[in-house]
Protein backbone atom coordinates (compact mmCIF):
# COMPACT_ATOMS: atom_id res chain seq x y z
CA UNK A 1 0.00 0.00 0.00
CA UNK A 2 1.14 3.27 -0.66
CA UNK A 3 -0.08 7.00 -0.80
CA UNK A 4 -1.20 9.00 -3.73
CA UNK A 5 0.40 12.34 -4.20
CA UNK A 6 -2.10 14.01 -1.89
CA UNK A 7 -0.98 11.39 1.05
CA UNK A 8 -4.29 9.75 1.00
CA UNK A 9 -4.76 6.29 1.35
CA UNK A 10 -8.13 4.54 1.49
CA UNK A 11 -9.38 1.65 3.43
CA UNK A 12 -12.65 0.22 1.83
CA UNK A 13 -15.73 -1.73 1.90
CA UNK A 14 -16.07 -5.02 -0.05
CA UNK A 15 -18.98 -3.66 -2.79
CA UNK A 16 -19.84 -7.95 -3.45
CA UNK A 17 -22.66 -8.43 -1.59
CA UNK A 18 -22.66 -11.47 0.58
CA UNK A 19 -24.76 -14.95 -0.28
CA UNK A 20 -26.15 -17.41 1.90
CA UNK A 21 -24.06 -20.33 1.89
CA UNK A 22 -26.02 -23.13 -0.29
CA UNK A 23 -27.56 -26.65 0.14
CA UNK A 24 -25.43 -28.29 -2.60
CA UNK A 25 -26.73 -30.90 -4.24
CA UNK A 26 -25.32 -33.97 -6.32
CA UNK A 27 -27.15 -35.29 -9.59
CA UNK A 28 -28.76 -38.41 -10.40
CA UNK A 29 -27.32 -41.37 -11.20
CA UNK A 30 -26.86 -42.26 -14.70
CA UNK A 31 -28.59 -44.79 -16.76
CA UNK A 32 -26.62 -48.18 -17.78
CA UNK A 33 -28.01 -47.62 -21.55
CA UNK A 34 -30.57 -46.02 -23.11
CA UNK A 35 -31.39 -48.83 -24.98
CA UNK A 36 -35.65 -49.50 -24.36
CA UNK A 37 -35.89 -46.64 -22.33
CA UNK A 38 -38.05 -43.84 -22.65
CA UNK A 39 -36.09 -40.13 -23.49
CA UNK A 40 -37.88 -36.88 -22.93
CA UNK A 41 -37.05 -34.19 -24.92
CA UNK A 42 -37.57 -31.03 -23.04
CA UNK A 43 -37.82 -27.70 -25.30
CA UNK A 44 -37.51 -23.97 -24.12
CA UNK A 45 -38.84 -20.89 -26.16
CA UNK A 46 -36.08 -20.37 -28.33
CA UNK A 47 -36.29 -21.18 -31.67
CA UNK A 48 -33.40 -23.32 -31.97
CA UNK A 49 -34.62 -25.40 -29.29
CA UNK A 50 -37.38 -27.36 -31.30
CA UNK A 51 -34.69 -28.09 -33.94
CA UNK A 52 -32.26 -29.24 -32.20
CA UNK A 53 -34.58 -31.87 -30.57
CA UNK A 54 -35.64 -33.00 -34.15
CA UNK A 55 -32.13 -34.18 -34.53
CA UNK A 56 -31.80 -35.37 -31.29
CA UNK A 57 -34.94 -37.74 -31.61
CA UNK A 58 -34.18 -38.85 -35.05
CA UNK A 59 -30.81 -39.89 -33.66
CA UNK A 60 -31.69 -41.20 -31.08
CA UNK A 61 -34.01 -43.53 -32.76
CA UNK A 62 -31.41 -44.73 -35.43
CA UNK A 63 -28.76 -45.67 -32.78
CA UNK A 64 -31.65 -47.00 -30.03
CA UNK A 65 -34.47 -48.44 -32.34
CA UNK A 66 -36.07 -49.75 -29.26
CA UNK A 67 -35.74 -46.24 -27.50
CA UNK A 68 -39.36 -44.34 -26.77
CA UNK A 69 -39.22 -40.58 -26.85
CA UNK A 70 -41.86 -38.00 -25.03
CA UNK A 71 -41.49 -33.97 -25.38
CA UNK A 72 -42.58 -31.43 -23.49
CA UNK A 73 -42.41 -27.51 -24.93
CA UNK A 74 -42.08 -25.18 -22.66
CA UNK A 75 -44.04 -21.56 -23.11
CA UNK A 76 -40.74 -19.54 -21.64
CA UNK A 77 -37.22 -19.47 -20.97
CA UNK A 78 -38.36 -22.15 -18.13
CA UNK A 79 -40.91 -24.19 -17.10
CA UNK A 80 -40.13 -24.63 -13.47
CA UNK A 81 -39.14 -20.45 -12.69
CA UNK A 82 -41.38 -18.74 -14.90
CA UNK A 83 -44.64 -21.38 -15.69
CA UNK A 84 -45.84 -22.37 -12.11
CA UNK A 85 -49.33 -22.98 -13.70
CA UNK A 86 -47.77 -26.06 -15.35
CA UNK A 87 -45.86 -27.18 -12.19
CA UNK A 88 -48.07 -30.36 -11.98
CA UNK A 89 -48.20 -30.88 -15.81
CA UNK A 90 -44.36 -30.99 -15.75
CA UNK A 91 -44.10 -33.11 -12.89
CA UNK A 92 -45.91 -35.88 -14.24
CA UNK A 93 -44.12 -35.92 -17.45
CA UNK A 94 -40.80 -36.28 -15.75
CA UNK A 95 -42.40 -39.16 -14.14
CA UNK A 96 -42.99 -41.00 -17.27
CA UNK A 97 -39.77 -40.41 -18.48
CA UNK A 98 -35.85 -42.46 -17.61
CA UNK A 99 -33.77 -39.09 -18.83
CA UNK A 100 -34.53 -36.16 -20.52
CA UNK A 101 -32.16 -34.23 -23.05
CA UNK A 102 -32.83 -30.29 -22.98
CA UNK A 103 -32.46 -27.73 -25.47
CA UNK A 104 -32.55 -24.29 -24.28
CA UNK A 105 -31.54 -22.47 -27.97
CA UNK A 106 -28.65 -20.64 -26.35
CA UNK B 1 -30.65 -24.46 -16.37
CA UNK B 2 -33.34 -24.12 -14.13
CA UNK B 3 -35.74 -26.42 -15.21
CA UNK B 4 -32.46 -29.36 -15.61
CA UNK B 5 -31.87 -29.11 -11.71
CA UNK B 6 -35.51 -29.71 -11.42
CA UNK B 7 -35.51 -32.75 -13.25
CA UNK B 8 -32.29 -33.83 -11.62
CA UNK B 9 -34.24 -32.71 -7.89
CA UNK B 10 -36.91 -35.39 -9.48
CA UNK B 11 -34.56 -37.84 -9.63
CA UNK B 12 -34.71 -37.93 -13.25
CA UNK B 13 -31.02 -37.76 -15.02
CA UNK B 14 -30.64 -35.10 -17.50
CA UNK B 15 -28.55 -33.30 -20.05
CA UNK B 16 -28.54 -30.12 -21.63
CA UNK B 17 -27.74 -28.86 -25.02
CA UNK B 18 -25.90 -25.46 -24.46
CA UNK B 19 -24.08 -23.47 -27.16
CA UNK B 20 -20.40 -23.55 -26.52
CA UNK B 21 -19.90 -20.17 -25.52
CA UNK B 22 -22.32 -20.42 -22.43
CA UNK B 23 -20.76 -23.16 -20.85
CA UNK B 24 -19.79 -20.38 -18.17
CA UNK B 25 -23.12 -19.00 -18.30
CA UNK B 26 -25.05 -22.48 -17.54
CA UNK B 27 -22.84 -23.28 -14.78
CA UNK B 28 -23.10 -19.90 -12.93
CA UNK B 29 -26.92 -20.27 -13.18
CA UNK B 30 -26.78 -24.44 -12.00
CA UNK B 31 -24.51 -23.01 -8.91
CA UNK B 32 -27.07 -20.34 -8.39
CA UNK B 33 -29.41 -23.23 -7.69
CA UNK B 34 -27.34 -25.40 -5.78
CA UNK B 35 -26.37 -27.76 -8.35
CA UNK B 36 -22.85 -26.66 -9.77
CA UNK B 37 -22.04 -30.54 -11.24
CA UNK B 38 -25.00 -30.72 -13.71
CA UNK B 39 -24.02 -32.11 -17.20
CA UNK B 40 -24.16 -29.77 -20.17
CA UNK B 41 -22.78 -30.82 -23.97
CA UNK B 42 -21.30 -27.79 -25.77
CA UNK B 43 -22.56 -27.53 -29.04
CA UNK B 44 -21.87 -25.23 -32.14
CA UNK B 45 -25.15 -22.97 -32.76
CA UNK B 46 -25.29 -20.14 -32.12
CA UNK B 47 -28.46 -18.71 -30.50
CA UNK B 48 -31.32 -17.73 -32.16
CA UNK B 49 -30.25 -19.88 -34.96
CA UNK B 50 -33.12 -20.73 -37.54
CA UNK B 51 -30.57 -22.92 -40.36
CA UNK B 52 -31.31 -26.42 -39.70
CA UNK B 53 -27.92 -28.01 -41.80
CA UNK B 54 -25.97 -26.05 -38.99
CA UNK B 55 -28.26 -27.70 -36.47
CA UNK B 56 -28.21 -31.13 -37.81
CA UNK B 57 -24.25 -30.66 -38.10
CA UNK B 58 -23.55 -29.50 -34.78
CA UNK B 59 -26.15 -32.38 -33.68
CA UNK B 60 -24.71 -35.18 -35.00
CA UNK B 61 -21.24 -34.20 -33.98
CA UNK B 62 -21.86 -33.88 -30.26
CA UNK B 63 -24.26 -36.73 -29.88
CA UNK B 64 -21.60 -39.67 -28.54
CA UNK B 65 -20.97 -37.16 -25.61
CA UNK B 66 -24.94 -37.01 -25.22
CA UNK B 67 -25.21 -40.01 -24.53
CA UNK B 68 -22.69 -40.21 -22.54
CA UNK B 69 -23.80 -37.54 -20.12
CA UNK B 70 -26.86 -39.40 -19.46
CA UNK B 71 -24.67 -42.74 -19.15
CA UNK B 72 -21.19 -42.54 -17.62
CA UNK B 73 -21.35 -43.08 -14.34
CA UNK B 74 -21.19 -40.09 -11.46
CA UNK B 75 -17.77 -38.99 -9.83
CA UNK B 76 -17.21 -38.17 -6.10
CA UNK B 77 -17.84 -34.67 -7.07
CA UNK B 78 -21.27 -35.25 -8.68
CA UNK B 79 -22.58 -37.07 -6.32
CA UNK B 80 -21.45 -34.31 -3.65
CA UNK B 81 -20.28 -31.44 -5.05
CA UNK B 82 -18.10 -29.05 -3.54
CA UNK B 83 -18.44 -24.99 -3.44
CA UNK B 84 -17.68 -23.24 -6.36
CA UNK B 85 -17.44 -19.35 -4.82
CA UNK B 86 -14.54 -18.75 -2.95
CA UNK B 87 -15.94 -17.72 1.07
CA UNK B 88 -17.44 -14.22 0.96
CA UNK B 89 -14.30 -11.34 1.26
CA UNK B 90 -14.15 -9.41 4.11
CA UNK B 91 -16.18 -6.26 5.25
CA UNK B 92 -12.93 -4.10 4.96
CA UNK B 93 -11.41 -5.77 1.74
CA UNK B 94 -8.79 -3.75 0.59
CA UNK B 95 -6.30 -0.47 1.65
CA UNK B 96 -4.37 1.59 -0.80
CA UNK B 97 -3.91 5.03 -2.76
CA UNK B 98 -6.56 6.28 -5.64
CA UNK B 99 -5.17 3.94 -8.11
CA UNK B 100 -4.58 0.69 -6.28
CA UNK B 101 -8.05 1.18 -5.13
CA UNK B 102 -9.18 1.26 -8.29
CA UNK B 103 -6.99 -1.14 -9.85
CA UNK B 104 -7.51 -3.72 -6.81
CA UNK B 105 -11.70 -3.40 -7.97
CA UNK B 106 -11.61 -3.41 -11.54
CA UNK B 107 -9.11 -6.27 -11.35
CA UNK B 108 -11.95 -8.52 -9.55
CA UNK B 109 -14.57 -7.24 -11.79
CA UNK B 110 -16.48 -5.13 -9.03
CA UNK B 111 -16.69 -2.23 -11.89
CA UNK B 112 -18.19 -0.95 -14.95
CA UNK B 113 -14.80 -0.32 -16.43
CA UNK B 114 -15.00 3.87 -15.36
CA UNK B 115 -13.01 4.64 -12.54
CA UNK B 116 -14.92 4.34 -8.97
CA UNK B 117 -15.26 6.57 -5.82
CA UNK B 118 -13.31 4.39 -2.48
CA UNK B 119 -15.99 2.89 -0.58
CA UNK B 120 -14.49 4.07 2.59
CA UNK B 121 -16.21 3.70 5.84
CA UNK B 122 -16.68 7.66 6.19
CA UNK B 123 -18.09 7.67 2.63
CA UNK B 124 -20.86 4.94 3.33
CA UNK B 125 -21.92 6.68 6.03
CA UNK B 126 -22.63 9.60 4.76
CA UNK B 127 -24.23 7.93 2.11
CA UNK B 128 -26.51 6.15 4.66
CA UNK B 129 -27.49 9.66 5.88
CA UNK B 130 -30.07 8.99 2.48
CA UNK B 131 -32.14 6.59 4.17
CA UNK B 132 -33.85 5.84 7.86
CA UNK B 133 -33.10 1.83 7.31
CA UNK B 134 -30.64 0.45 9.07
CA UNK B 135 -26.89 -0.43 7.49
CA UNK B 136 -27.99 -4.41 7.89
CA UNK B 137 -31.31 -4.30 6.15
CA UNK B 138 -31.82 -6.40 3.91
CA UNK B 139 -33.94 -4.91 0.47
CA UNK B 140 -33.83 -7.76 -1.47
CA UNK B 141 -31.90 -10.96 -2.76
CA UNK B 142 -31.28 -10.66 -6.51
CA UNK B 143 -31.33 -13.61 -8.18
CA UNK B 144 -29.76 -15.38 -9.95
CA UNK B 145 -26.58 -15.40 -7.20
CA UNK B 146 -28.93 -14.37 -4.61
CA UNK B 147 -26.71 -11.52 -3.65
CA UNK B 148 -28.36 -9.59 -0.21
CA UNK B 149 -29.01 -6.07 -1.48
CA UNK B 150 -28.59 -4.98 2.10
CA UNK B 151 -28.74 -0.88 2.68
CA UNK B 152 -25.40 -0.81 3.37
CA UNK B 153 -24.42 -2.50 0.14
CA UNK B 154 -26.24 -0.21 -2.13
CA UNK B 155 -24.45 2.46 -0.10
CA UNK B 156 -21.25 0.79 -1.04
CA UNK B 157 -21.79 0.49 -4.52
CA UNK B 158 -23.34 3.85 -4.51
CA UNK B 159 -20.06 5.67 -3.28
CA UNK B 160 -18.53 3.91 -5.91
CA UNK B 161 -20.86 5.21 -8.71
CA UNK B 162 -20.89 9.03 -7.36
CA UNK B 163 -24.09 9.09 -6.57
CA UNK B 164 -25.03 11.43 -3.79
CA UNK B 165 -26.82 10.42 -0.57
CA UNK B 166 -30.05 11.94 -1.53
CA UNK B 167 -30.15 9.22 -4.42
CA UNK B 168 -30.24 6.26 -1.77
CA UNK B 169 -34.03 6.33 -1.65
CA UNK B 170 -34.02 5.88 -5.38
CA UNK B 171 -31.51 3.54 -5.42
CA UNK B 172 -33.46 1.00 -2.41
CA UNK B 173 -36.57 1.78 -4.79
CA UNK B 174 -34.96 0.64 -7.47
CA UNK B 175 -33.34 -2.56 -6.02
CA UNK B 176 -36.51 -3.59 -5.32
CA UNK B 177 -37.88 -3.01 -8.90
CA UNK B 178 -35.02 -5.40 -9.32
CA UNK B 179 -35.86 -8.32 -7.76
CA UNK B 180 -39.92 -7.63 -8.80
CA UNK B 181 -39.52 -10.76 -11.08
CA UNK B 182 -37.23 -13.57 -12.02
CA UNK B 183 -37.55 -12.42 -15.49
CA UNK B 184 -35.45 -8.90 -13.99
CA UNK B 185 -32.24 -11.06 -13.83
CA UNK B 186 -33.21 -12.82 -16.66
CA UNK B 187 -32.86 -9.32 -18.39
CA UNK B 188 -29.65 -8.80 -17.15
CA UNK B 189 -28.18 -11.91 -18.49
CA UNK B 190 -29.86 -12.40 -21.99
CA UNK B 191 -28.20 -11.91 -25.33
CA UNK B 192 -30.50 -9.36 -26.43
CA UNK B 193 -28.75 -6.64 -24.24
CA UNK B 194 -31.66 -5.42 -22.63
CA UNK B 195 -30.69 -2.77 -20.76
CA UNK B 196 -32.55 -0.80 -17.63
CA UNK B 197 -34.35 1.94 -18.11
CA UNK B 198 -35.04 4.34 -15.30
CA UNK B 199 -38.02 6.40 -15.15
CA UNK B 200 -38.87 8.76 -11.99
CA UNK B 201 -41.63 10.44 -11.11
CA UNK B 202 -42.93 12.67 -8.78
CA UNK B 203 -41.35 15.44 -6.16
CA UNK B 204 -38.24 13.20 -5.58
CA UNK B 205 -37.05 14.19 -9.17
CA UNK B 206 -36.46 17.92 -8.52
CA UNK B 207 -35.45 17.33 -5.13
CA UNK B 208 -32.48 15.04 -6.01
CA UNK B 209 -31.95 16.67 -9.44
CA UNK B 210 -33.26 13.78 -12.07
CA UNK B 211 -32.83 15.98 -15.17
CA UNK B 212 -36.45 15.71 -17.27
CA UNK B 213 -35.66 18.44 -20.03
CA UNK B 214 -32.97 19.14 -22.32
CA UNK B 215 -30.56 15.87 -23.09
CA UNK B 216 -32.23 14.00 -19.71
CA UNK B 217 -30.55 11.25 -20.98
CA UNK B 218 -27.24 12.84 -21.77
CA UNK B 219 -24.21 12.80 -19.50
CA UNK B 220 -23.67 15.73 -17.90
CA UNK B 221 -25.97 15.75 -14.57
CA UNK B 222 -24.63 13.79 -11.24
CA UNK B 223 -28.22 12.24 -9.99
CA UNK B 224 -29.04 10.67 -13.65
CA UNK B 225 -25.62 9.47 -14.05
CA UNK B 226 -24.99 7.67 -10.91
CA UNK B 227 -28.19 6.65 -10.66
CA UNK B 228 -28.25 4.10 -13.22
CA UNK B 229 -24.51 3.28 -12.58
CA UNK B 230 -25.50 2.74 -8.63
CA UNK B 231 -27.98 0.15 -10.19
CA UNK B 232 -25.83 -1.02 -12.62
CA UNK B 233 -23.01 -1.80 -9.96
CA UNK B 234 -25.55 -3.88 -7.79
CA UNK B 235 -26.15 -5.66 -10.92
CA UNK B 236 -22.79 -6.98 -11.11
CA UNK B 237 -22.06 -6.88 -7.11
CA UNK B 238 -25.33 -8.27 -5.83
CA UNK B 239 -27.05 -10.04 -8.74
CA UNK B 240 -23.82 -11.11 -9.57
CA UNK B 241 -24.16 -10.61 -13.76
CA UNK B 242 -20.70 -10.55 -15.36
CA UNK B 243 -19.90 -9.29 -18.92
CA UNK B 244 -19.64 -12.78 -20.53
CA UNK B 245 -20.10 -15.08 -17.62
CA UNK B 246 -23.93 -14.55 -17.31
CA UNK B 247 -24.61 -11.20 -19.08
CA UNK B 248 -24.49 -12.82 -22.50
CA UNK B 249 -25.72 -10.37 -24.33
CA UNK B 250 -24.31 -10.09 -27.71
CA UNK B 251 -24.16 -6.52 -28.79
CA UNK B 252 -24.12 -4.94 -25.23
CA UNK B 253 -26.10 -1.57 -25.02
CA UNK B 254 -24.47 1.60 -23.46
CA UNK B 255 -27.49 2.25 -21.45
CA UNK B 256 -25.66 -0.21 -19.25
CA UNK B 257 -23.43 2.34 -17.97
CA UNK B 258 -26.96 4.44 -17.05
CA UNK B 259 -30.33 5.30 -18.62
CA UNK B 260 -31.84 7.51 -16.36
CA UNK B 261 -35.10 10.34 -16.92
CA UNK B 262 -37.05 12.16 -14.98
CA UNK B 263 -40.79 12.79 -16.32
CA UNK B 264 -40.94 17.05 -17.48
CA UNK B 265 -44.29 16.65 -15.47
CA UNK B 266 -44.73 20.17 -15.28
CA UNK B 267 -44.74 20.94 -19.03
CA UNK B 268 -46.55 18.32 -19.85
CA UNK B 269 -50.50 18.14 -21.15
CA UNK B 270 -51.51 14.61 -19.27
CA UNK B 271 -50.86 13.13 -15.59
CA UNK B 272 -47.74 11.51 -15.40
CA UNK B 273 -46.99 7.88 -16.35
CA UNK B 274 -46.73 7.06 -12.04
CA UNK B 275 -50.87 8.35 -12.00
CA UNK B 276 -51.49 6.07 -15.18
CA UNK B 277 -50.03 2.81 -12.46
CA UNK B 278 -52.29 3.79 -10.03
CA UNK B 279 -49.83 6.24 -7.38
CA UNK B 280 -51.05 9.62 -6.32
CA UNK B 281 -49.54 12.53 -8.04
CA UNK B 282 -47.81 13.60 -5.32
CA UNK B 283 -45.73 10.16 -4.44
CA UNK B 284 -42.38 9.88 -5.83
CA UNK B 285 -41.68 6.37 -8.22
CA UNK B 286 -39.41 4.96 -10.27
CA UNK B 287 -40.33 2.65 -13.17
CA UNK B 288 -37.78 -0.07 -14.63
CA UNK B 289 -38.00 -1.04 -18.14
CA UNK B 290 -35.65 -3.48 -19.97
CA UNK B 291 -35.17 -1.67 -23.58
CA UNK B 292 -33.07 -3.55 -26.17
CA UNK B 293 -33.22 -0.15 -28.67
CA UNK B 294 -33.48 3.61 -28.01
CA UNK B 295 -34.87 5.00 -31.82
CA UNK B 296 -35.50 8.60 -32.34
CA UNK B 297 -37.51 10.66 -35.36
CA UNK B 298 -38.61 13.72 -36.72
CA UNK B 299 -41.80 13.41 -37.35
CA UNK B 300 -43.25 13.96 -40.95
CA UNK B 301 -45.39 16.83 -39.24
CA UNK B 302 -45.72 18.69 -35.44
CA UNK B 303 -49.33 18.61 -35.44
CA UNK B 304 -51.52 15.70 -34.02
CA UNK B 305 -51.41 14.14 -37.42
CA UNK B 306 -47.70 14.00 -38.60
CA UNK B 307 -47.08 13.05 -34.89
CA UNK B 308 -49.48 9.40 -34.92
CA UNK B 309 -48.14 8.69 -38.27
CA UNK B 310 -44.69 8.93 -37.57
CA UNK B 311 -45.43 6.45 -35.15
CA UNK B 312 -47.63 3.95 -36.40
CA UNK B 313 -45.78 4.17 -39.68
CA UNK B 314 -41.98 3.48 -37.87
CA UNK B 315 -42.74 0.76 -35.49
CA UNK B 316 -41.02 -2.01 -36.87
CA UNK B 317 -42.35 -5.65 -37.57
CA UNK B 318 -39.21 -7.52 -36.04
CA UNK B 319 -39.72 -5.79 -32.45
CA UNK B 320 -40.25 -7.87 -29.81
CA UNK B 321 -41.14 -6.69 -25.93
CA UNK B 322 -42.83 -3.87 -24.53
CA UNK B 323 -42.78 -0.51 -25.87
CA UNK B 324 -43.02 3.46 -24.91
CA UNK B 325 -43.42 6.38 -27.45
CA UNK B 326 -40.83 8.86 -25.68
CA UNK B 327 -42.69 12.70 -26.80
CA UNK B 328 -41.36 16.02 -25.29
CA UNK B 329 -43.50 17.97 -24.10
CA UNK B 330 -43.63 19.79 -27.48
CA UNK B 331 -45.23 16.71 -28.84
CA UNK B 332 -47.34 16.34 -26.40
CA UNK B 333 -49.09 19.43 -26.31
CA UNK B 334 -49.90 19.11 -30.10
CA UNK B 335 -51.34 16.47 -29.61
CA UNK B 336 -53.24 17.51 -26.46
CA UNK B 337 -54.35 20.67 -28.36
CA UNK B 338 -55.69 18.54 -30.80
CA UNK B 339 -57.82 17.00 -28.53
CA UNK B 340 -55.69 13.51 -27.72
CA UNK B 341 -55.53 12.38 -24.41
CA UNK B 342 -52.45 10.09 -23.42
CA UNK B 343 -55.03 6.98 -23.18
CA UNK B 344 -56.45 8.20 -26.84
CA UNK B 345 -53.31 8.02 -28.61
CA UNK B 346 -51.87 4.40 -26.84
CA UNK B 347 -55.35 2.82 -28.42
CA UNK B 348 -54.49 4.75 -31.21
CA UNK B 349 -51.08 3.14 -31.75
CA UNK B 350 -52.63 -0.04 -30.63
CA UNK B 351 -55.13 -0.10 -33.12
CA UNK B 352 -53.44 1.53 -36.01
CA UNK B 353 -49.63 0.16 -36.25
CA UNK B 354 -50.24 -2.57 -38.71
CA UNK B 355 -48.20 -4.34 -41.30
CA UNK B 356 -49.20 -4.07 -44.87
CA UNK B 357 -50.85 -7.36 -46.34
CA UNK B 358 -47.70 -7.51 -48.98
CA UNK B 359 -45.19 -6.79 -46.34
CA UNK B 360 -43.67 -10.09 -45.80
CA UNK B 361 -44.26 -11.87 -49.11
CA UNK B 362 -41.87 -8.40 -50.96
CA UNK B 363 -39.21 -9.67 -48.68
CA UNK B 364 -39.47 -13.14 -49.79
CA UNK B 365 -40.72 -14.91 -46.74
CA UNK B 366 -43.29 -17.73 -46.22
CA UNK B 367 -44.49 -17.11 -42.83
CA UNK B 368 -47.67 -18.25 -42.02
CA UNK B 369 -47.48 -17.86 -37.82
CA UNK B 370 -45.38 -15.29 -35.59
CA UNK B 371 -41.43 -15.48 -36.50
CA UNK B 372 -40.92 -16.02 -32.87
CA UNK B 373 -41.84 -15.84 -29.41
CA UNK B 374 -41.68 -12.01 -29.61
CA UNK B 375 -42.20 -10.98 -32.94
CA UNK B 376 -46.14 -11.77 -32.88
CA UNK B 377 -46.13 -10.68 -36.06
CA UNK B 378 -47.25 -12.85 -38.97
CA UNK B 379 -49.60 -13.49 -41.92
CA UNK B 380 -51.30 -16.22 -39.49
CA UNK B 381 -51.80 -13.39 -37.19
CA UNK B 382 -53.47 -10.42 -39.03
CA UNK B 383 -51.76 -7.06 -39.50
CA UNK B 384 -51.58 -5.59 -35.78
CA UNK B 385 -48.13 -5.55 -33.93
CA UNK B 386 -49.77 -4.52 -30.64
CA UNK B 387 -51.93 -7.33 -29.35
CA UNK B 388 -53.04 -6.41 -25.34
CA UNK B 389 -52.83 -9.91 -23.45
CA UNK B 390 -52.61 -10.69 -19.99
CA UNK B 391 -49.09 -10.71 -19.87
CA UNK B 392 -48.92 -7.11 -20.73
CA UNK B 393 -52.40 -5.69 -21.14
CA UNK B 394 -51.08 -2.08 -22.11
CA UNK B 395 -48.52 -2.95 -24.33
CA UNK B 396 -47.62 0.73 -25.70
CA UNK B 397 -46.98 3.40 -23.08
CA UNK B 398 -46.05 7.20 -23.67
CA UNK B 399 -43.18 8.90 -21.63
CA UNK B 400 -42.91 12.96 -21.73
CA UNK B 401 -39.56 14.25 -21.31
CA UNK B 402 -36.98 16.52 -22.76
CA UNK B 403 -36.42 19.61 -24.03
CA UNK B 404 -38.87 21.95 -25.98
CA UNK B 405 -38.64 20.29 -29.86
CA UNK B 406 -39.61 17.98 -32.71
CA UNK B 407 -37.53 15.11 -31.80
CA UNK B 408 -39.29 12.10 -30.28
CA UNK B 409 -38.48 8.19 -29.86
CA UNK B 410 -39.77 4.89 -29.02
CA UNK B 411 -37.99 2.46 -26.72
CA UNK B 412 -38.74 -0.89 -26.68
CA UNK B 413 -38.12 -4.88 -25.57
CA UNK B 414 -38.76 -6.70 -22.23
CA UNK B 415 -41.18 -7.57 -19.80
CA UNK B 416 -43.49 -4.69 -19.45
CA UNK B 417 -42.47 -1.43 -16.93
CA UNK B 418 -42.25 -2.32 -12.94
CA UNK B 419 -42.79 0.66 -10.57
CA UNK B 420 -42.04 1.22 -6.76
CA UNK B 421 -43.07 4.26 -4.71
CA UNK B 422 -39.66 5.63 -3.22
CA UNK B 423 -39.89 6.21 0.50
CA UNK B 424 -38.52 9.50 1.78
CA UNK B 425 -36.46 9.38 5.02
CA UNK B 426 -37.86 11.65 7.88
CA UNK B 427 -34.56 14.63 7.49
CA UNK B 428 -35.60 14.67 3.88
CA UNK B 429 -36.11 18.58 3.82
CA UNK B 430 -32.39 19.20 5.52
CA UNK B 431 -30.82 16.29 3.46
CA UNK B 432 -32.13 18.06 -0.03
CA UNK B 433 -30.74 21.31 1.32
CA UNK B 434 -27.53 19.97 2.35
CA UNK B 435 -26.59 18.99 -1.46
CA UNK B 436 -28.93 21.55 -3.72
CA UNK B 437 -25.99 23.26 -4.36
CA UNK B 438 -24.08 20.48 -6.02
CA UNK B 439 -25.25 21.37 -9.58
CA UNK B 440 -23.11 22.04 -12.45
CA UNK B 441 -22.52 25.99 -13.32
CA UNK B 442 -21.12 26.75 -16.77
CA UNK B 443 -19.22 29.43 -17.66
CA UNK B 444 -20.22 31.08 -20.59
CA UNK B 445 -17.85 31.57 -23.87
Amino acid sequence: MSADKAGASYEVLSPWAEADPKQLNGISPRLADLAGKKIGLLCNNKRAAPLILDVTERLLKERYPTCQTSRFNSRSFSVSSLEPDRKGEFEDWIKGVDAVVAAVGD
Amino acid sequence: MYDAIFIEEHDTPTVTFAFEYFLNDSMSAASSRGMPVVRVVPEAIVSECTVVETIDNAITAVFDDMVAALTKPLTADEKAPKPREPENPPRVVFKGNLEEVNRFFYQRGWTDGLPVIPPTEEAVAEMLAGTDLPADHLVEKLEPRLGKATVERIAINAVMAGCLPTCMPLLIAGVQALAASPVCGMMAASTGSFSPFWLVNGPVAKDVGVRSTYGATNPGDIANASIGRALGLITKNGRGVRKQIEDMGVLGNPGKYTWVAAENEENSPWEPFHVDCGFKKEDSAITLMFPQSFQQMMPFGTDDKGILATIVGSIVPARMGSFAVLLTPTNAGSLANGGWSKKAVKDYIVENTIVPDDYFSRLGLKADKPFDRGNVTGPGRGPKIFYPNPRDPDPARVFVFGGFGSWMGFIQGGPPPITRKVELPANWAQLIKKYKNVVPTYARY
